[in-house]
C-alpha cells in the first residue's frame, strides 16, 4: 500500500463549484416576430377584408287561411287611381292596369309600352325622406301576376289579361320574390328595411309614386299626412333562417299574405 | 464604451513623487447594445400582391359552388291504376287506354306511360296538379318552398375515416364466378391461365399494379403468399390494368391452377412489407351541411346538350263538357325528359380549419354529395352498391340488387307516408333528410403509405326502382330485381392539392415537416406530400387558382350529373368529358 502525507478530510459545509458556461445568445425568430408585427400593422393600415358576399333571403312561411298548412307566397296589390273619380271615394283606386290608362289590347298582346313597365320596390333605411338611404331595388315585371278576364272585340271571345296583383312564390311567379342582402353584418349591420313602391310607366315615361292606403282616408285635406308612415312598409331579415317579413308601419302587422296583401295605391299628387 | 469624465491620463512620473514612465494601455471594450435599423424595416412599401397572397394562404373557409347539368334518360314505361299517377302520365299507349275506360266505365284501369320528368328533376314545378299536388284530394299537397328538395337533396361532405370490414360482392357472368370478400382484403383475382412461363391473373377490376411490384395473394404456395409482377395485360387493349402474370418457376399442385379465385393487395418492396403494402377500405364521409343550407337555383337560362322531349296529350272534343282522352279533362303537355342546368350554392360558410381527412391530412377535398329522396312515393327505398355492381348479369341486373340482398340495403334512413288520396293504399318512402354530423359511405378505395397515395378503385353507387303497389314498369325484369336508376352520389371538388412527389426529410436536418407525415423505416425518414399554396399551379396541372375574395374561396366546378338506366336496349346518353390523363400518355 503507498501512503502519502494529504489525508481527506469530509467538509462540514456544503461546497460547490462554478463553471463557468458562456452563453452568447439572442432572441431567436426575431426576423419572424417582426413580419408578424408588420402584417399586423399592414392590417390596420389597409384593413381586414370584408364579406361582401350576398345571399338570398326568402319570405317566411305563414299559416295559409285556405289551405291550412304553411305556405311561402307573398302577395302585393297595386291599385291605379281612376282620374274619372274623386279622392274621397276609396273605390276609385282599381287594381287594373286598366285604370292606369292601357288598353285591354295593350297588356293582351305584350305592347311594349306595357312590357317596359315594371313597379319599382326602393328599400331604405329609415322611413324618414330627409335622413334615409336607398340600399337595394326590387323590380316586378309587369309579365307576372294574376289575371282579370276581359273583352278586346266583340268578335273574339274573352281573352285574359294580365292585372297588378301578383303572388310570387319559389315556384311560379318568382320575379322579386327573393332578396339578396349582404350575408354578413359585418359592413352594414341592418335588419330592417323600408320599403316604397313606384310604378314606372313607359306609355308616359313617367314614374307613378305608390303609398300603402287611399288618400280617401285624409279627408279634409287629402294631402296633408305623415309621409313617413304612408310611404312605407317595413321589411325584416331573419339572418339565421335566411327569410324576411314585412309589415304595416301603420299597424305594425304582419302583412303579405292571402288575406292581408302587400297593398299599394297610386298617390295622386295636387 | 463608458468613460469617466473626471480622468485625465498624465504621465507615469507625475502621478507621484518618485514614480516612472512606464508603458501603460487601456482595454477597450468593444460592447454594442444597439443595433441601427434597417431602412427597410421602417419603410415598407404595401404590396397589394403580398397581402392578397398572405390573406389568401390563410383563409380557412370556403364557399362551394357547382353547376349541375343532369343528364337523364327515361327509360321505364310502366302501367299505374292510381289515380294521382295516371293523371299525369307521358302516355305511351293513350288510344288504347282511353278506349277502356270508355268501354269499361266501371272495371278498374290502368293507364301506360312514363313518369314525367318533373319526377326526377332536381327542382319540381308541378305546384298546382289538381288532384296531384293541390286540390281538396291529392297525393302530396305541394309545399313551394321544398321545390328543390322533393326529389334530391344536396350536402358538402368530406372523407374523414375509412371502413375496412364493408362486405362487398362482386361476380363475373362470362365466368360464372362470384366474389364475396371484406374492403380490406383487397382486390378479388382469379387465375386466367397458367403455362410454362408465366401464371395470368385476372382482376375484375383495376388491380393498379406495376411490373416489379408485389402481390400478397390470400393463396399460399410452401408458406409463401408473395410473388413478383412481371408483366402486364393480355391481349385485349388496356387489358394491363386488368391482367397480370406472376413468373412460373415451376411451381408444382394445385395452388395455380385455372379458375382458382382470391383477394390480392399491393406491395412494393418485401424488405419491408408492412410499410409498403396497400390498405383497402371504403371512404366514410360525413356530412357538414344541412338541406336547407342548399340554395339551387336554375343556371339562367342555360340548357344541357340534349332536347326538351315532351308530347301534347290529345283532347276528345265530342263529348259535353269538354272530355279529354287523358284522364284530366284538359289539355296539357307532358315532358319525357328536359335539359334545365342547374346552380348550387350554400348559404353557410364551409371552415375547413381543423378538419382531418380519411388519412388524417388536412382536408384537401370536398364532395358534393347529392342523394335521392323521392318523396312523392314513385320509388322503393334506396339501395347502395359501387361501379362493379352495375353491370347487368345476362339480361338482368346484378344479383347483388335483388330486393332480398340486405347487404345492398342503403345505411340512410328513411320514413314512409300514406297519400292524403284515399286510393293510396300503400307506403311512399323516401329518404330522410341528413343533417350536418351524419356519415355516408363513400368510394371504394386503395392507399399505400409509402406512397402516400389513394387511388379511388370504384366508385360509390345508389340505385332506385319504382314502388311496385303504384306502378309496375313493363321491362321484363324479374319482380324482385326490377330495372333501376342509378347515380353516384359524391362528386369532389378539389380545394387544395398535393404535389405529385414524395418528399423525404430527415427529422434532424428538416424543419416543418407537416404533422401528416409518415415516418418510414424502410428509407429512414419521414414521407410525406406537399399541399401546394393557393394559386400554384404546376407544369403537370396539379394545383388549384379558385377565386379568393371576401376573404373567403369559392371553389367551383361544373358537374355532369348522370343518372343511369338500366337493361338491356336501353340506351344511356353518352357524355364526353375531358380525360386527365388519356391512353397516351
Amino acid at each position: 500500500m503507498s501512503v502519502n502525507k494529504y489525508k481527506l478530510l469530509v467538509p462540514t459545509d456544503d461546497r460547490q463549484v462554478d463553471i463557468p458556461i458562456e452563453i452568447k445568445w439572442d432572441f431567436t425568430d426575431r426576423d419572424q416576430a417582426i413580419d408578424v408585427y408588420q402584417a399586423g400593422v399592414v392590417q390596420d393600415i389597409i384593413g381586414a377584408p370584408s364579406d361582401f358576399e350576398l345571399v338570398r333571403f326568402s319570405h317566411n312561411s305563414y299559416l295559409s287561411a285556405n289551405t291550412n298548412s304553411q305556405v311561402t307566397k307573398i302577395f302585393y296589390e297595386f291599385y291605379f287611381f281612376d282620374t274619372g273619380q274623386t279622392l274621397s271615394n276609396s273605390a276609385s283606386w282599381i287594381n287594373s292596369y286598366l285604370t292606369e290608362g292601357f288598353s285591354s289590347l295593350d297588356v293582351y298582346s305584350y305592347s311594349k309600352p306595357f312590357t317596359k313597365s315594371f313597379f319599382k320596390l326602393d328599400f331604405y333605411d329609415k322611413k324618414e325622406d330627409s335622413d334615409q338611404t336607398i340600399y337595394f331595388t326590387v323590380i316586378l315585371p309587369v309579365q307576372q301576376g294574376y289575371f282579370d278576364i276581359v273583352t278586346i272585340s266583340n268578335y273574339l271571345q274573352n281573352v285574359q289579361i294580365r292585372k297588378p296583383k301578383m303572388g310570387l312564390d319559389f315556384v311560379g311567379d318568382k320575379e322579386g320574390f327573393f332578396i339578396y342582402w349582404l350575408r354578413d353584418t359585418g359592413y352594414i349591420d341592418l335588419d330592417e328595411f323600408y320599403m316604397s313602391a313606384k310604378f314606372f310607366d313607359a306609355r308616359l315615361g313617367i314614374f307613378v309614386r305608390m303609398m300603402n292606403t287611399t288618400q280617401s282616408n285624409f279627408p279634409g285635406n287629402y294631402y296633408n299626412f305623415d309621409s313617413d308612415n304612408y310611404f312605407y312598409y317595413k321589411m325584416k331579415l331573419d339572418y339565421t333562417n335566411k327569410t324576411y317579413e314585412v309589415f304595416s308601419t301603420l299597424t305594425n302587422n304582419r302583412v303579405g299574405d292571402e288575406i292581408n296583401p302587400i297593398r299599394w295605391y297610386e298617390y295622386v299628387n295636387p | 464604451m463608458a468613460v469617466d469624465e473626471t480622468s485625465k491620463i498624465i504621465l507615469g512620473n507625475k502621478r507621484f513623487q518618485g514614480s516612472i514612465n512606464l508603458d501603460g494601455s487601456e482595454k477597450v471594450v468593444l460592447e454594442q447594445t444597439v443595433k441601427e435599423q434597417v431602412e427597410y424595416e421602417r419603410y415598407l412599401d404595401v404590396n397589394l400582391q403580398e397581402v392578397f397572397d398572405y390573406e389568401r394562404q390563410k383563409s380557412t373557409t370556403f364557399r362551394p359552388i357547382t353547376k349541375f347539368s343532369m343528364i337523364f334518360k327515361n327509360a321505364y314505361s310502366g302501367v299505374t291504376s292510381y289515380f294521382p299517377y295516371y293523371n299525369y302520365l307521358y302516355y305511351s299507349n293513350l288510344i288504347e287506354n282511353t278506349q277502356n275506360s270508355v268501354c269499361f266505365p266501371n272495371a278498374p284501369i290502368s293507364w301506360s306511360g312514363f313518369p314525367q320528368y318533373t319526377e326526377f328533376d332536381f327542382i319540381r314545378n308541378d305546384n298546382s296538379l289538381y288532384g296531384y299536388t293541390s286540390g281538396p284530394v291529392n297525393h302530396q299537397l305541394f309545399v313551394n318552398k321544398s321545390a328543390s328538395t322533393y326529389n334530391w337533396n344536396h350536402y358538402i361532405s368530406y372523407a374523414f375515416d375509412n371502413d375496412f370490414s364493408k362486405v362487398l360482392y362482386l361476380n363475373d357472368p362470362e365466368k360464372i364466378i362470384t366474389w364475396f370478400w371484406v374492403a380490406g382484403d383487397g382486390i378479388p383475382f382469379y387465375i386466367l391461365d397458367v403455362n410454362d412461363d408465366f401464371i395470368v391473373f385476372k382482376c375484375p377490376i383495376k388491380h393498379g399494379l406495376a411490373v416489379s411490384n408485389f402481390v400478397e395473394l390470400t393463396i399460399t404456395y410452401n408458406g409463401n403468399n408473395y410473388f413478383e409482377v412481371s408483366s402486364l395485360g393480355g391481349t385485349g387493349y388496356g387489358s394491363d390494368e386488368y391482367i397480370f402474370s406472376i413468373d412460373n418457376v415451376g411451381y408444382l399442385g394445385a395452388t395455380f391452377s385455372v379458375g382458382v379465385t382470391g383477394t390480392l393487395k399491393k406491395v412494393l418492396n418485401l424488405d419491408n412489407i408492412s410499410e409498403t403494402t396497400s390498405k383497402y377500405y371504403v371512404k366514410i364521409h360525413k356530412i357538414i351541411s344541412n338541406p336547407q343550407d342548399a340554395t339551387l337555383v336554375n343556371s339562367g337560362y342555360e340548357q344541357s346538350i340534349y332536347n326538351i322531349i315532351k308530347q301534347k296529350e290529345l283532347v276528345y272534343s265530342g263529348g259535353t263538357p269538354l272530355q279529354a282522352l287523358s284522364p284530366p279533362s284538359c289539355p296539357r303537355t307532358s315532358v319525357l325528359e328536359g335539359s334545365q342546368n342547374y346552380t348550387l350554392s350554400f348559404n353557410i360558410d364551409f371552415d375547413i380549419n381543423n378538419l382531418i381527412d380519411n388519412q388524417k391530412r388536412p382536408v384537401t377535398e370536398l364532395f358534393f354529395t347529392t342523394v335521392w329522396k323521392g318523396y312523392f312515393g314513385w320509388t322503393n327505398k334506396l339501395k347502395e352498391g359501387f361501379a362493379f355492381n352495375g353491370y347487368l348479369d345476362g339480361p338482368n341486373p346484378n344479383w347483388w340488387w335483388d330486393t332480398t340482398n340486405n347487404l345492398s340495403d342503403s345505411t340512410l334512413s328513411f320514413s314512409s307516408y300514406f297519400p292524403n288520396n284515399p286510393t293510396g293504399l300503400f307506403p311512399c318512402f323516401y329518404t330522410n333528410d341528413l343533417i350536418s354530423g351524419d356519415t355516408i359511405e363513400g368510394d371504394f378505395c386503395e392507399w399505400n403509405d409509402y406512397e402516400q397515395l389513394e387511388r379511388v378503385i370504384s366508385k360509390k353507387i345508389h340505385k332506385f326502382t319504382f314502388n311496385q303497389n303504384y306502378f309496375v314498369p313493363s321491362n321484363p325484369s324479374p319482380p324482385n330485381n326490377k330495372y333501376g336508376y342509378y347515380y353516384y352520389p359524391h362528386s369532389e371538388l378539389k380545394i387544395r392539392d398535393y404535389s405529385p412527389y414524395v418528399e423525404e426529410a430527415d427529422a434532424l436536418n428538416v424543419i416543418n415537416i407537416p404533422s401528416y407525415a409518415f415516418y418510414s423505416n424502410l428509407s429512414d425518414g419521414f414521407r410525406f406530400r406537399d399541399i401546394y399554396p393557393y394559386g400554384y399551379i404546376d407544369s403537370d396541372g396539379f394545383g388549384v387558382d379558385y377565386p379568393f375574395t371576401n376573404g373567403t374561396h369559392y371553389p367551383f366546378k361544373n358537374t355532369i350529373f348522370r343518372v343511369f338506366s338500366e337493361g338491356i336496349g336501353v340506351q344511356n346518353i353518352t357524355t364526353i368529358e375531358d380525360p386527365l390523363i388519356d391512353e397516351c400518355e
